[in-house]
């Protein structure tokens, strides 16, 4: 669609369509960027955190991108699809593997989980389309306390998961030592002075985001973006609406279990409970920032928005307190982020939502 | 239609019956129950009763009822550091969140006229986001730019409010007066009273013209407008309402529990509210004073036995614990679900009517629209 | 005519309101108010401390004070009427005497000084602030819980 419009127009475009909080945003972030050697925060060291949190959190952004394709909104479900990664790592340690084949095990242990579960919350979705974001929001609300009671009742044994008075329920939270503890960041880890660069970690974001670009020239990704930017028109073309929303549903949660295991890797513990609770929303607000809307993103919106956010998330505390003594990060962050995403939800879109 | 009610009434016989379980394993006296459900329908059913007029305006479920809570807190802790005790206290406090709580509703209202079609999920992000502004004010603001003079409230640092502030001064002022205990159950009659004149007022609300429009905008917002109606400002009109409400229920709740959790009081206010008028048989675009009141008995029951009952099953108290809060996600799911699949039938079914008139164009089915 | 008659309507209410807050700064004030039964001195006289002083407000026996003793109410409002009931020394009677005082706005804690309250004397003379002692001793810095996640035990 977009090659027939000229350069100039793009540009125009894409400075309306940038936005101001988006603005915002990145401007702030520049401005870290420069403040930080003058406050005497090591930039090196905040560059090479930057990269670390953009592996740990990618693939989680990149779980975005299918349902918003096919017209189904953010995933505010993403929860869901994490629960059956964290279904997977648990599992995986439970059965005894170890290193870096326990990462192995985890992914194929999680896959099962997020195609069932993702074909439920797909065909959840397929019946109360024009409420997505809301019932996603919710399910993913729903599983992650239904998995509270699971994970005490679950009958887990691993004397390195569970709580050790009682020999049974798993704790909060799990070391991965000894299990897929940076299993990817590993991978010819380049380390120049302060800056280490977990090159595993991001080839296998590279290879995850390009199979889905390559995908979605595919027939089918295409007839998912139709899908997504006219359902009338790709019924009328004999597109399968309900087939093609199902599957990008299915590949969103499947991503996002695939997602947090790589941000377990890179974090090194596994966090159950409640932890889950709300980490769709700085997925979605990165993207968002990356210059995605309700109904449109790119891969080049995930890496940029990705970029973006954890610069901010990773820069704010330092440079902040080194200059005026007073941590806010955490509240720009929230504010930042809320922000964003409340500017995307009042866009004016095709087909509103 | 009859099948609409009978799916209605499945959550509240689904909790009946959940309670009825629960309570017999819950080893809970009748007079302990009675007295719990007592004082959480004094404490909570004013803050529900704030989310009705939304519902009346076809904007849904208000997530952004926080948005009042958050005013009422703020109001509250300046109160405390001035020392202003009791009921006087209250109505100084009540009288400063009003304003806020005004902003607050303009502003949200104003963001949920741009988002039309997708009110619920912009209210919810809203909250979170007033959240953010809310812990600038109190965290870093007070102390620093807003004057407070005492330190039980300010952190040791010199800046921003502690974990918790107490109310001890103002705890459960309103509800003892004019209490009257019959058989061991204390009953707060003042707080009832209160809440029984802002049922009235409701009452009263829904006939005036304003409340007429209201509705006319929640049944449909273009033949409202062609009526004349000024439909952006009516909708408006109805979340500084609500947020107002909001701000004056928190200020009962927090009064009945007698300390402010500074940075997390509010967070979960607007989950168990809609949650209990939820489970009161209301629905996303339906919702009576009936509902308030049923759901308050039956959401708290479920509330006060759950943890007790999971105790005594499964020996760990932990997971009644997780249970009510699944049930209350749970609830509002299944609402959700059910109101959207009603709403989808409900517009195939006109476009079907449609299609079957004109076979020259085909409307788009229920995706577009 | 009609616009400036509702804009006349609702100035007052505002009025009204902001004098309401306004009433309810002055008579919703607490204060605290300690009652010491203990020696004064003022002008170079000694006040001795009385054998027994019951303080009594709304009714309610709010102290009950031996000499040296401190006994504290909460007062609400900004005028503070109190029966004190003296006993002079041990088996005498006792004698009640009622009393009444303006408080300061300003002062959180009031210290009462009897024996000074009872001579007679101004009140600067038997009217003191309440100083907290340094009770801010906490060093450790309270760390803020903005934990989203926490599940609430009570709604």
């Amino acid at each position: 669609m977009e090659e027939s419009i000229t350069f100039k127009d793009r540009i125009k475009d894409s400075v309306a369509e940038f936005g101001l909080p988006r603005l915002i945003i990145t401007g702030f972030l520049v401005l870290l960027l420069i403040m930080a050697p003058f406050v005497g925060a090591d930039l090196p060291t905040q560059i090479s955190n930057i990269i670390n949190r953009f592996s740990w959190n990618g693939i989680l952004v990149l779980a975005m991108v299918p349902m918003v394709h096919s017209g189904c909104g953010l995933n505010f479900g993403l929860p869901l699809g994490i629960i059956s990664g964290l279904l997977g790592a648990t599992m995986s340690i439970e059965l005894g593997f170890t290193g870096a084949m326990s990462f192995v095990a985890a992914i194929l242990i999680a896959t099962p989980f997020a195609l069932v579960f993702g074909m439920l919350y797909g065909w959840l979705l397929n019946k109360i389309k024009g409420g997505e974001m809301m019932i996603a929001t919710y399910v993913g609300f729903s599983s992650v306390s239904l998995m509270c009671m699971m994970w005490l009742v679950l009958p887990y044994s691993s004397p390195n998961m569970v709580w050790g008075l009682a020999g049974k329920g798993l704790r909060t939270t799990i070391s991965l030592e000894g299990y897929f503890d940076q299993a990817l960041a590993g991978i010819a880890q380049i380390n120049i002075g302060n800056i280490s660069i977990p090159t595993g970690t991001l080839l296998f974001f590279a290879l995850l985001a390009f199979a889905i670009w390559a995908f979605l020239h595919t027939k089918t990704g295409t007839a998912m973006t139709a899908v997504g930017s006219n359902p009338a028109f790709a019924k009328a073309a004999g597109v399968n609406v309900d087939r093609i929303r199902m599957l990008s549903v299915v590949m969103s949660t499947w991503l996002a279990a695939v997602g947090i295991l790589v941000y377990e890797q890179g974090f090194g513990f596994i966090q159950l409970y409640m932890a889950p609770f709300y980490m769709a929303l700085p997925a979605v607000s990165a993207i968002l920032i990356g210059g995605a809307s309700v109904n449109k993103a790119s891969i080049m919106n995930v890496i940029v928005g990705t970029i973006l956010f954890q610069g901010i998330v990773t820069m704010t505390p330092t440079v902040m307190n080194n200059m005026i003594h007073m941590d806010m990060s955490e509240v720009i962050r929230i504010i930042a982020s809320m922000g964003m995403i409340l500017f995307a939800l009042t866009r004016k879109t095709e087909g509103s939502r | 239609m009859k099948k609409i009610n009978l799916r209605q009434a499945s959550v509240p016989i689904m909790f009946i019956i959940i309670c009825a379980i629960c309570i017999p394993l819950s080893g809970l006296s009748p007079k302990m129950l009675v007295n719990e459900i007592v004082t959480r329908m004094g404490r909570n059913a004013f803050l529900i009763l704030s989310l009705l007029i939304p519902i009346m305006a076809g904007m849904g479920l208000n997530f952004g009822m926080t948005l009042g809570a958050m005013a009422a807190e703020i109001a509250l802790i300046l109160v405390c550091d001035w020392q202003i005790v009791s009921v006087p206290g209250m109505i100084l406090a009540a009288i400063i969140s009003v304003p806020i709580s005004v902003l607050l509703g303009i502003f949200c209202g104003k963001i949920l006229n741009r988002a039309k079609g997708r009110e619920m999920i912009t209210s919810y992000i809203m909250a979170f986001f007033v959240n953010g502004i809310y812990q600038l004010i109190v965290l870093y603001l007070m102390g620093s730019v807003i004057p407070i003079k005492h330190s039980t409230i300010k952190l040791p640092r010199g800046y921003g409010i502690r974990n918790t502030v107490s109310l001890l001064s103002m705890r459960q002022k309103l509800d003892n007066m004019l209490a009257v205990t019959i058989g061991g159950v204390k009953i707060p009659v003042l707080t009832f009273i209160i809440i029984a004149v802002m049922c009235l007022v409701i009452v009263w609300f829904r006939r005036t013209k304003l409340g007429q429009d209201m509705r006319a905008v929640g049944q449909d917002m273009e033949v409202a407008r062609d009526a004349g109606i000024n439909v952006e400002r009516t909708r408006i009109i109805s979340i500084v309402i609500s947020t107002v409400l909001a701000g004056l229920g928190m200020i009962i709740y927090l009064q009945n529990m007698g300390n402010i959790a500074t940075y997390t009081a509010h967070s979960q206010i607007g989950m168990f509210c809609i949650a209990a008028l939820l489970v009161g048989g209301a629905s996303v675009d339906k919702a009576s004073i009936g509902n308030v009141f049923l759901g308050v008995v039956l959401f708290h029951t479920m509330f006060i036995v759950a943890p007790r009952a999971g105790a005594y099953i499964t020996g760990d108290s932990m997971i009644g614990e997780y249970f009510r809060v699944f049930v209350s996600y749970a609830v509002i799911t299944v609402a959700l679900i059910m109101y959207e699949t009603n709403k989808r039938r409900a517009k195939s079914a006109a476009s079907q009517r449609l299609q079957e008139e004109q076979d020259a164009e085909s409307p788009a089915g229920g995706e577009n629209s | 005519m009609k616009n400036k008659r509702q804009f006349l309507f609702r100035a007052l209410a505002i009025i009204l309101i902001l004098a309401l807050a306004a009433v309810m700064f002055v008579i919703g004030r607490g204060h605290t108010v300690y009652f010491d039964n203990k020696d004064a001195e003022y002008d170079g006289k000694e006040y001795e401390a009385f054998y027994k002083v019951v303080v009594i407000k709304d009714k309610e026996k709010v102290a009950k004070l031996e000499s040296d003793d401190r006994g504290m109410t909460d007062l609400m409002g900004q005028t503070l009427t109190v029966t004190v009931e003296i006993t002079d020394e041990k088996g005498g009677e006792s004698h009640a005497h009622k009393v009444s005082m303006p408080v300061p706005y300003s002062m959180d804690g009031i210290v009462i000084n009897v024996p000074a309250l009872m001579a007679g004397l101004p009140a600067e003379a038997y009217m003191s602030e309440f100083v907290p002692i340094a009770a801010e001793e906490e060093d450790e810095d309270e760390e803020v819980v903005i934990d989203e996640f926490e599940i609430s035990d009570d709604v």
